[in-house]
């Protein structure tokens, strides 16, 4: 289970550049819940995930993940817990590095690091075994580098990555946006497929209503750093896209008249 | 060239082998122009001499050099982790203060080594010459030090060192304290570059304070000549180009100094290095298919 209760997040505090990125945000995610997050840009999305991630220290309030608190634990310090899959495919993974490499680091995402080889004959069969299941004949070319790999493969690499060490939460930080649509539908099936699998507590983040509505259990939109919307189960199932274009124009509309009543 | 000017070319570019190892760790696998071997070198080589001169064990002393290198590191990573100094001027800050602990280490900017007992003086007069000793000498270290930097860029700890270089973001998402990698990796460069520094004193036979200046570029010439020779294929290939790099450095600048024909002064080397390195940088680029636009 992970929870947090009442974050803010105030960027710039005392600058005319003050922003709260969120103000008051509380949700509690049951273990094996797949939540989708949606909103529009500056809602508050890539902050919320940030405070669960660690990148982003909350202001005020209180993050737990699995039993413990880890509102002032950073990135690194957290790791063993959130595992992460970014929306550029260029961060989630090290160019630099072979793919199996790259699996190995992710192998051992939040222990100690000793001086034995990182990739020893068993891991490397183990790698070779998750990797085949992808079907992307991936398994083959086990020590080219990640940057010779095309963006949907490092996607898809990353998610394998995400699952190979235990964690409480996966963050999924619109890890389709950067991919053609093709590419996208398919690392959106092995999403879901992974997360069904193992049952994984879930946080994805996404533009695309769509998806938001189509994948996980659970939906939540963000509109200046509050949580304006919750649903699931038959409540959510009945929701349509057009319902939530229609909230996303309606609270747009709100800001208008907000602007309009300062300038006149 | 002489037989003996060649092996001597080539027992200083295994002596600054050690120095384009530790620059390829900071340059190359942590993403850290770190200066401070200008410092660091001659900080090696001064301390290992004073303390040889005082009656110590000499592998001790070099021993010592190394972990005095190793806490210049820590300073310049200290400066740019802890105090968020830019990389480069934290290095420079330390390897300008290095020159004055490196005078009042050896209280003289000077210090003569002849005639006293070094790692290498029980393997003369052993039936090989001395000019072939040296660099036979200094080059099985070399080799232990390749092996053992590349088992440790293999390991699970020097992966996560390796990603903190070329993704810090991604390491601290899988847990990699990246500000503890940049320490180490600091550290452990320029405990390398200390040892260079500590042989260097040992084979020529005296510790020198300005002996330290340019360091860098050396380190960095033997880097870029090693990846233009093997290209990036693997950790093992690399290191091995960092060594045959530096001697090939060593060996091109004394076939430029003693060729008549070119009219070259022993005072015209800084210029030569810096010719050497730019046709090195731009080289690779060449190749590629003409200039970068």
């Amino acid at each position: 289970m992970i929870s947090v209760s009442d974050i803010k997040v105030v960027f710039g505090r005392g600058t005319p550049l003050e922003k709260k990125a969120l103000n008051g945000v509380s949700l509690t995610i049951a273990e094996g819940e797949f939540v989708t997050v949606i909103g529009s840009n500056g809602a508050g999305k890539s902050t919320l995930l940030g405070v669960l991630a660690g990148d982003v220290i909350a202001t005020e309030g209180r993050v737990t993940i699995g039993t413990v608190d880890v509102t002032r634990q950073g990135t690194a310090q957290r790791a063993g817990r959130v595992a992460r899959v970014f929306q550029d495919p260029l961060t989630g993974s090290c160019g630099a590095l072979s793919i199996e490499e790259n699996l190995a680091l992710a192998a051992r995402r939040g222990e100690r690091r000793g001086l034995a080889p990182a990739l020893g004959p068993s891991r490397r069969a183990r790698f070779r075994e998750r990797i085949a299941e992808l079907n992307l004949g991936l398994e083959n070319r086990m020590g080219d580098r990640m940057d010779l790999l095309s963006g949907g493969q490092r996607q898809a690499v990353s998610l394998v990555m995400a699952t190979l060490a235990g964690s409480d939460v996966l963050l999924l930080d619109e890890h389709t946006a950067a991919l053609d649509p093709g590419m996208a539908e398919f690392v959106m099936t092995l999403t879901e497929k992974i997360v069904s699998e193992r049952k994984l507590t879930t946080l994805m983040v996404t533009h695309s209503m769509r998806q938001a509505l189509d994948y996980g259990h659970r939906t939540v939109m963000l509109h200046g750093g509050e949580i304006v919307l919750d649903v699931t189960g038959d409540s959510r199932k009945t929701l349509q896209v057009e319902d939530l274009i229609a909230m996303f124009r309606k609270m747009r509309g709100q800001t208008l008249d907000d602007d309009a009543l300062l300038i006149g | 060239m002489s037989l003996i000017a060649f092996w001597g070319a080539v027992e200083l570019g295994l002596v600054f082998a050690f120095v384009a190892i530790g620059v390829y760790l900071t340059f190359r696998v942590l993403d850290f122009p770190d200066l401070t071997v200008d410092g660091s070198f001659p900080l090696g080589a001064a301390v290992a001499a004073v303390l040889i001169i005082a009656g110590l064990n000499p592998w001790l002393a070099s021993a010592v050099a190394m972990v005095a290198g190793a806490v210049a590191g820590l300073v310049t990573a200290m400066l740019n982790v802890r105090f968020r100094i830019l990389h480069l001027l934290a290095s420079i800050l330390t390897m300008i203060a290095l020159f004055s602990v490196n005078l009042r280490v050896m209280g003289k900017p000077n210090v003569a080594l002849i005639n006293a007992e070094t790692m290498i003086s029980p393997f003369f007069g052993l039936g090989l010459r001395d000019f072939y000793v040296r660099p036979l000498f200094v080059g099985v270290l070399v080799v232990v030090a390749v092996v053992v930097v590349w088992r440790f860029l293999e390991s699970d700890a020097g992966l996560s060192m390796r990603a903190t270089g070329a993704n810090p973001r991604m390491a601290r998402a899988q847990g990699v304290s990246t500000d503890r990698q940049i320490y180490l990796g600091i550290a452990l460069s320029n405990a390398l570059v200390a040892l260079g520094g500590a042989l260097f004193a040992q084979t020529n036979g005296f510790a020198d304070v300005t002996s330290g200046v340019g360091t860098i570029v050396v380190g960095l010439a033997a880097v870029i000549i090693g990846e233009t020779l093997f290209g990036a294929r693997g950790i093992l290939m690399a290191l091995i180009g960092c060594v045959l790099g530096s001697i090939f450095y060593r060996i091109a600048i004394q076939l430029a100094l003693s060729s008549d024909v070119l009219g070259l002064k022993a005072s015209d080397l800084n210029f030569v290095t810096a010719l050497l390195v730019t046709v090195a940088l731009v080289l690779p680029r060449l190749r590629r298919g003409g200039a970068a636009r």
